[in-house]
């Protein structure tokens, strides 16, 4: 086969005025704007573009568009580039994939000397023996992954989303489908027209019989007088549910690739048709092609394809072709017409080149093989919305079946006719997309009457009056006399295929999985047909009998990167945040909040703590704002204690428990006013006990009345906690009187702190010490916090994070949930059995809970080791002596700075949980250790006399 | 192969690559991996679902039991579930004892089912692991490493450092939101070749006397004595199944679907504590292999394995609405991208080529439902959430030995039914919220 | 991506939603069994067809509402009427 540059052709896409010097296999190549890689290099003559994937058999061009198997090449760092579709562009680096060591002499190929042996799946049956070679065996064939290679520095390029709402997305712009956007848009709607080929016109552009042009010019006059957005080298690649589209667009200006989601009333599908390769024994040798590339090459980019040329040809596309070869030079040896029973036998020739064709027992001499035998309908939009198109032998294609009234087809889906039948069909299509879309618009409006009232009554669902496009009869071309290759990506014989049935493999999902047919890049796109048709031949059944695989999204191949779009992962600070990194924190990521997890020294945070006075910034605390009379009510049936008599300006502490009687959450709640309450909960629970309140408010006890404002981000809050805390709280505070006897432990008072108003002060903390928290508007944040700062230098006012509040709470044995406790810890483990009220009427959990106060549970118990400088890793297990029996397990430890010894939190069987019973505690080491369970939680100020100061 | 061909007094052909050489000189073609036989009027049991748990069940009660007169019916063909839709990872690095000792001895099974079954399933034994972004997740990393290594498991805690050694293309730098800090590293997980698990055990099966029976669904099981209507229910007892090919008598009915489970399980009048999800998965277009080791993060919900072929093999968790439906959707694509990206920044420019989902049937508990039921001889091996492929060869060895011997294997005595009456449910859950 | 037709905002993409899951009574935790309770936490109907469900309108009005979707289709009836605030409840 020898291919070159034509003279100029009418229809050709190219501009020969702009020459393009690229490299291919380390070699240099120029080509022209408009080229692909593949026909630039064609016409320089070169014919293998890439080695088979198992036998490593050349290969050249097959189809010439985005699905051609063998023209897969790395271009820099990004591999897998379709060269039949990527365009050109000057200084590209394309090198071939798959091949070793080299493009043209690659050793692999040995393989195929022993193809008999290597037949589809022989290794499911081999490679056993003996075991400890397997690993081995694998590293080998994986060396056969076929496939570019990844640059693990290639960067996460400019990805940008887009969303639409569009009333109908016309996919695939060919005559019909640019009739069903024009005729959409012109009844009113808005038409997104989305083509996979770098412009519209579909065979049209390919196309060069004067009627083709002359329909071609008309069509894209008029839709560019249109309002319709035609994307081009766009991919319409999934419809989902209720018609959500993704469109990948690859040639966006910015973005390296951008997906497109649209919400589309009607989806109209218009892709065309797929010519389908033949199967005969060499039918993958360089020189073989199919009619449309014959074509493309010809018409679109002045490519001569061969010298002498024989064509197989069952129908009129595969005559055009013989028309245009015979138009530009090439000698036609000889014409098989596959209408006439005549078939294609083998094409021979040397590793490279195809020399001859053999036809009816003829040998004929020949470079070039071009084959029409056929088409795969792509059906796989419709299969996407849940159609299962059927097989009409006469046609020798799938045609839909019933897909739902919001997608049409039209164009070579639908069925087969001259330019002007595509085209009024596609208008007609277009006519009734554009009113069901508005029927549609009409509904979603109706669902959303309270934003926008709706006018008129629906308006009726237009019936489907288009007169149907006619089925030209085709012959039921899938294989000649001979073997030869199904799936060209996979190296799949159709021998392999009818091997795979008789040994029982004979369903099609079955030989696909156990052949690896149409599992490759193009997905089935050429090789479904042919390999359904070779499973049929060999269960002596039919096309339909045998059925088809289901096309699954996406329809063509995207990114990653354009699917991942930009990256947005939010993180969330405190207002005060910039504070801390001025002054050398180090953070912690909790959820999405970054938060202090120390300033250097945790321990030494902890013991100014104790002495003097610190600041902690607990701003992700969650906060809901309470209003409303049924509040008490409210509380009671969600904590596990009793709220009906908490007075104003008093706080409590309670318990959450799931409906399993699991620990849910924990927190405070301060009555601020008569009908006013501000709950706390876990930073980690904040969203999830909103949902959890509004879940019981608004539908189990949808007639109480009470109000819930998430408030967490509104109020920073910042505890203040150590014996001079409210020596330091005082200095700045206006309108409360801070003495114990008139603003006691567990109480909340509205407050101005620093000049700000409306601040909330309670008495509570977490660390054990005399303690006040400030919840203050958030703006102010930073403010209230320097303020505090400035003022305490002389107490010897320090911060301390997560990690200092973290070992006080040890110290004190207060657990956390969701650390201490896990999934299945129901409320009495805790030791908070007497918050846990069962004569209550009702509360969340409540008949668990009831019947656990029966049962002995495993419990949160303080432990500590009896080596002192001993601190187990939490999660270290408590075993049954030097057995391996789990008994519990350390859920948290630390050492001390106050106590100046390891402190542990775990959770224990019964029997292990009374105070003195000596554990086992296995620590990673491998080293077994005895400790002590303590009589109760807190290791340190039991009775509370600090934090009541 | 010790039991095959005892049974039928014939041995199936042998594969080895001295067989494939001999058949590929004689142009032979190998014969039929399972027989296409007629469907019989009564059987000594019958599996529902023809996938590796029915499978695996109808194996072992041929091989261990002698039990060979049994049908495993399945509406379409073998292995059209979940069998051979899973991302084909295997590990046993659970949380709680029992989920260890349970997975431990399944892994076990995987490693020998090569020489077993005389067909190369393709065992890889690449090493699993399981990525901690937050202080929390790592805790429980640590949790399970002690676990496991009271169980004899091989899992340790590793730090980035060692990470990045064993799988260069994941970002190890500091990053702000998804911050590797550690990995729980499973050295005997990996992957298998799932479909060969399906048809490897088919083949045995087969060679024992067990009868594949595809495109045979089932319509009602028939029982007596039971509270409900028709007999079934509590109290009941099996007495057959009715199919779209007729009606067949048996005593005894295994529940190896996943998906459907809850459906079967009605027709016997046994209610489930069981909700449907699709798991969608991916896999991209194949490029040179990179990635040696199966990845896996809980915060992201995703994980990654790259195929001998190339291909990275994507999966996520369930979806969150409950669905019979398994078209897929984008908005799972576009999330996975995102969150495989996060990990590994380096492969934004491969292409995703295909997308798909199967069904999982989720327990409250994150454990499966197994062994015997208030109906007699209605069995069920059902609930397996995203677990089950894992769980497939023990899971059949044990309810073939419930079947046989009447009573419930110790193995699988936590997941017993009876379980949510009691409310004693299994610790799996515990991993799940802490991990999450 | 479904399309959620909320009774105050209208057809919503589900990601803007909670899925809450099959609706079914709580029992009288006064007089419930062990069975009656566990029944109402574990076991469900899970129907391959049309299911009553709640939702949650999180990232719009946050009002909980219950209709019908087929679980194997995913066609959704008998919403809400627009504006209906009874939270689920018949």
């Amino acid at each position: 086969m020898t291919m070159s540059r034509l003279g100029a052709q009418p229809t050709e896409v190219i501009d020969r005025t702009a020459k393009l010097r690229f490299r291919w296999n380390g070699k240099r190549f120029d080509g022209f704007e408009g080229d692909t890689i593949a026909s630039a290099l064609a016409a320089a003559g070169e014919h293998v573009f890439s080695r088979s994937m198992k036998y490593h058999r050349p290969r050249g061009i097959l189809t010439a568009d985005y699905w051609d198997p063998n023209l897969l090449v790395q271009v820099g760092d990004d591999p897998n580039v379709r060269a039949g579709h990527r365009l050109l562009e000057a200084g590209m680096d394309v090198r071939p994939q798959n091949v070793w060591p080299s493009l043209h002499r690659d050793i692999k190929a040995a393989n195929g000397l022993f193809g008999r042996f290597l037949t589809a799946g022989f290794y499911y049956k081999t490679f056993m023996r003996p075991a400890w070679l397997w690993p081995t065996y694998e590293r080998v064939l994986a060396t056969f992954a076929p496939g570019g290679k990844i640059d693990l520095d290639t960067p996460h390029r400019y990805h940008d989303k887009r969303y639409m709402h569009p009333d109908v997305v016309v996919a695939g712009a060919g005559p019909a489908g640019i009739e069903a956007a024009l005729a959409a848009a012109a009844a009113g709607a808005r038409v997104l027209l989305v083509e996979h080929e770098h412009a519209v016109g579909g065979h049209l552009r390919y196309s060069s019989s004067d009627s083709a042009r002359a329909a071609l010019a008309e069509l894209r006059a008029a839709l560019d007088a249109s309002d319709v957005e035609v994307l081009t080298n766009s991919t319409v690649t999934g419809r989902y549910e209720d018609n959500w589209l993704g469109i990948v667009q690859r040639n966006h200006p910015i973005a390296v690739e951008r997906l497109i989601k649209a919400r589309a009333k009607v989806l109209v599908a218009a892709p065309g048709l797929i010519e389908r390769p033949y199967v005969f024994s060499g039918n993958d040798r360089p020189g073989v092609i199919t009619s449309g590339a014959a074509r493309r090459l010809i018409n679109l980019w002045g490519v001569k394809p061969g010298e002498r040329a024989v064509v197989f040809t069952a129908n009129s596309d595969g005559d055009a072709a013989a028309a245009d070869l015979d138009r530009v030079g090439v000698e036609i040896a000889a014409i098989i017409d596959g209408r006439d029973q005549k078939r294609v036998s083998s094409a021979e020739g040397s590793s490279r080149a195809l020399q001859a064709v053999v036809a009816g027992g003829n040998r004929i001499e020949a470079d070039l093989l071009v084959v029409a035998a056929g088409w795969t309908a792509p059906t796989s939009l419709l299969n996407m919305a849940g159609d299962r198109p059927v097989h009409d032998p006469a046609a020798a294609r799938f045609f839909p079946s019933d897909p739902p009234g919001n997608v049409l087809a039209t164009g070579g889906l639908a069925g087969d006719g001259r330019i002007d039948e595509l085209r009024a069909h596609g208008a007609a299509t277009g006519r009734l997309a554009a009113q069901r879309a508005a029927a549609v618009a009409h509904r979603l409006q109706a669902l959303t009457a309270r934003a926008r009232p709706v006018e008129g009554n629906e308006p009726a669902w237009a019936p489907d009056e288009r007169t149907p496009l006619g089925r030209d009869p085709h012959p039921e071309l899938y294989r000649s006399d001979t073997h030869g290759m199904v799936d060209l990506s996979e190296d799949v014989g159709s021998k392999d295929l009818v091997a795979a049935a008789r040994e029982g493999y004979d369903s099609v999902e079955l030989a696909k999985r156990y052949t690896t047919a149409t599992m490759g890049p193009s997905q089935g796109k050429l090789e479904t047909v042919n390999t359904v048709a070779a499973i049929a031949e060999a269960r002596g059944e039919t096309i339909a009998q045998v059925g088809t695989t289901v096309w699954r999204p996406p329809y063509a191949p995207l990114t990653l990167g354009a699917l991942a779009g930009r990256v947005f992962e939010p993180v969330r600070v405190s207002s005060i945040h910039p504070w801390h990194e001025a002054n050398g924190v180090s953070t912690i990521l909790a959820g999405q909040w970054i938060r202090p997890d120390h300033y250097g020294d945790p321990a030494a945070e902890v013991r100014n703590v104790r002495t003097n006075v610190g600041l902690i910034d607990v701003t992700p605390l969650g906060k809901l704002d309470l209003r409303g009379p049924d509040i008490p009510k409210l509380l009671n049936l969600l904590y596990t204690n009793k709220w009906s008599k908490l007075p104003v300006g008093k706080v409590r502490y309670g318990m959450m428990c799931a409906e399993d009687g699991v620990v849910l959450d924990d927190g405070v709640t301060g009555r601020l006013a008569e009908d006013h309450y501000l709950m706390t909960t876990t930073s980690s629970g904040a969203g999830s006990v909103w949902e959890w309140v509004e879940n019981w408010l608004q539908t189990e006890r949808p007639d109480w009345k009470v109000h819930v404002t998430p408030v967490t981000t509104a109020y920073v809050s910042i505890n203040v906690a150590g014996p001079k805390a409210r020596e330091l709280v005082g200095r700045v505070t206006e309108g409360v009187d801070l003495s114990p006897e008139a603003f006691p432990y567990m109480e909340v008072r509205l407050a101005t702190v620093a000049g700000v108003a409306g601040c909330f002060m309670w008495r509570i903390g977490f660390t054990g010490e005399l303690s006040f928290e400030i919840h203050a508007p958030s703006g102010h944040g930073l403010h209230v916090w320097e303020a505090l700062m400035d003022a305490g230098q002389d107490l010897g006012v320090g911060p301390f994070g997560l990690e200092g509040q973290r070992i006080m709470r040890l110290e004190k044995g207060h657990f956390i949930v969701g650390q201490d406790t896990d999934g299945l810890t129901l409320g009495p483990s805790t030791g908070l059995g007497p918050l846990i009220k069962l004569d209550k009427d009702d509360f969340a959990g409540k008949p668990e809970l009831a019947w656990a106060a029966d049962r002995s549970l495993p419990m949160i118990v303080a432990i500590q080791t009896d080596d002192p400088n001993v601190v187990p890793e939490e999660a270290a297990q408590i075993v049954r002596g030097n057995t391996n029996e789990i008994l519990g397990r350390i859920t948290s430890a630390r050492m001390s700075p106050t106590l100046g010894r390891s402190i542990c939190l775990g959770q224990v069987e019964p029997e292990l949980a009374a105070g003195g019973t000596k554990v086992t505690v296995l620590l990673a080491s491998g080293e077994r250790i005895s400790a002590t369970v303590m009589d109760h939680h807190a290791h340190f100020d039991p009775a509370g006399e600090r934090l009541r100061g | 192969m010790t039991g095959i061909g005892r049974r039928l007094g014939r041995r199936p052909p042998k594969y080895s690559a001295a067989a494939l050489v001999w058949r590929g000189m004689r142009g032979d073609y190998w014969p039929r991996i399972w027989r296409d036989t007629e469907l019989k009027r009564s059987y000594d049991a019958v599996v529902i679902g023809g996938g590796v748990h029915g499978l695996a069940t109808a194996y072992y009660l041929a091989r261990n039991h002698g039990i060979t007169n049994v049908a495993v019916v399945d509406k379409a063909y073998l292995g059209s579930g979940a069998s051979g839709r899973n991302t084909a990872i295997v590990r046993a690095n659970y949380l709680t004892p029992e989920g260890v000792a349970f997975y431990d001895r399944s892994l076990q099974l995987y490693n020998s089912m090569a020489l077993d079954l005389n067909i190369n399933v393709m065992m890889s034994e690449r090493g699993h692991l399981t990525l901690a972004h937050t202080d929390a997740a790592l805790r429980t990393m640590n949790w399970r490493a002690e676990v496991n290594k009271l169980q004899g498991v091989n899992s340790s805690v590793i730090g980035p450092d060692e990470i990045k050694k064993i799988a260069p293309a994941l970002d190890t730098s500091d990053h702000p939101r998804y911050p590797i800090l550690g990995a729980l590293h499973h050295p005997p997980g990996g992957v298998v070749r799932h479909d060969a698990v399906v048809w490897g055990y088919a083949r045995a099966a087969d060679y024992m006397g067990v009868e594949m029976h595809q495109k045979t669904e089932v319509l009602d099981i028939l029982c007596e004595g039971g509270d409900g209507p028709d007999g079934k229910g509590p109290g009941g007892k099996v007495v057959g199944v009715r199919t779209n090919r007729g009606d067949i008598s048996t005593p005894v009915v295994v529940n190896c679907t996943a998906g459907w489970a809850g459906l079967i399980s009605a027709m016997a009048g046994v209610r489930l504590p069981i909700t449907t999800h699709p798991l969608q998965a991916a896999v991209t277009e194949p490029v040179k292999v990179f990635l040696p080791t199966v990845v896996v993060s809980g915060s992201l919900h995703v994980y990654i394995s790259q195929t001998d072929r190339g291909e990275l093999v994507f999966g996520a968790a369930v979806d969150a609405v409950a669905n019979y439906s398994i078209r897929g959707s984008l908005e799972f694509t576009e999330e996975l991208a995102g969150h495989v990206l996060e990990l590994m920044p380096g492969i934004s420019r491969m292409r995703l080529l295909r997308q798909w989902s199967g069904l999982c049937d989720m327990t409250p508990d994150y454990s499966p439902v197994m062994g015997f039921t208030p109906v007699d001889g209605f069995l069920v091996d059902v609930g397996w959430g995203t677990y089950g492929f894992k769980a497939a060869p023990v899971s059949g060895e044990q309810m073939a030995e419930a079947v046989a011997t009447g009573r419930t294997p110790k193995l699988i005595a936590p997941f017993a039914l009876s379980r949510f009456d009691s409310g004693e449910l299994v610790g799996e859950k515990g991993a799940a919220s802490v991990g999450h | 991506m479904l399309l959620v037709p909320c009774p105050n905002c209208g057809p919503r993409n589900s990601a803007d939603l909670r899925y809450g899951g099959e609706s079914h009574a709580r029992p009288d935790p006064a007089t419930a069994t062990p069975q009656q309770w566990r029944g109402y936490l574990y076991l469900r109907d899970n129907p391959a067809g049309w299911l009553r469900e709640n939702w949650y309108c999180r990232s719009g009005c946050r009002r909980w509402f219950a209709l019908e979707r087929n679980t194997a289709t995913n066609e959704f009836r008998n919403p809400p009427a627009p504006g209906d605030k009874r939270g689920g409840k018949a």
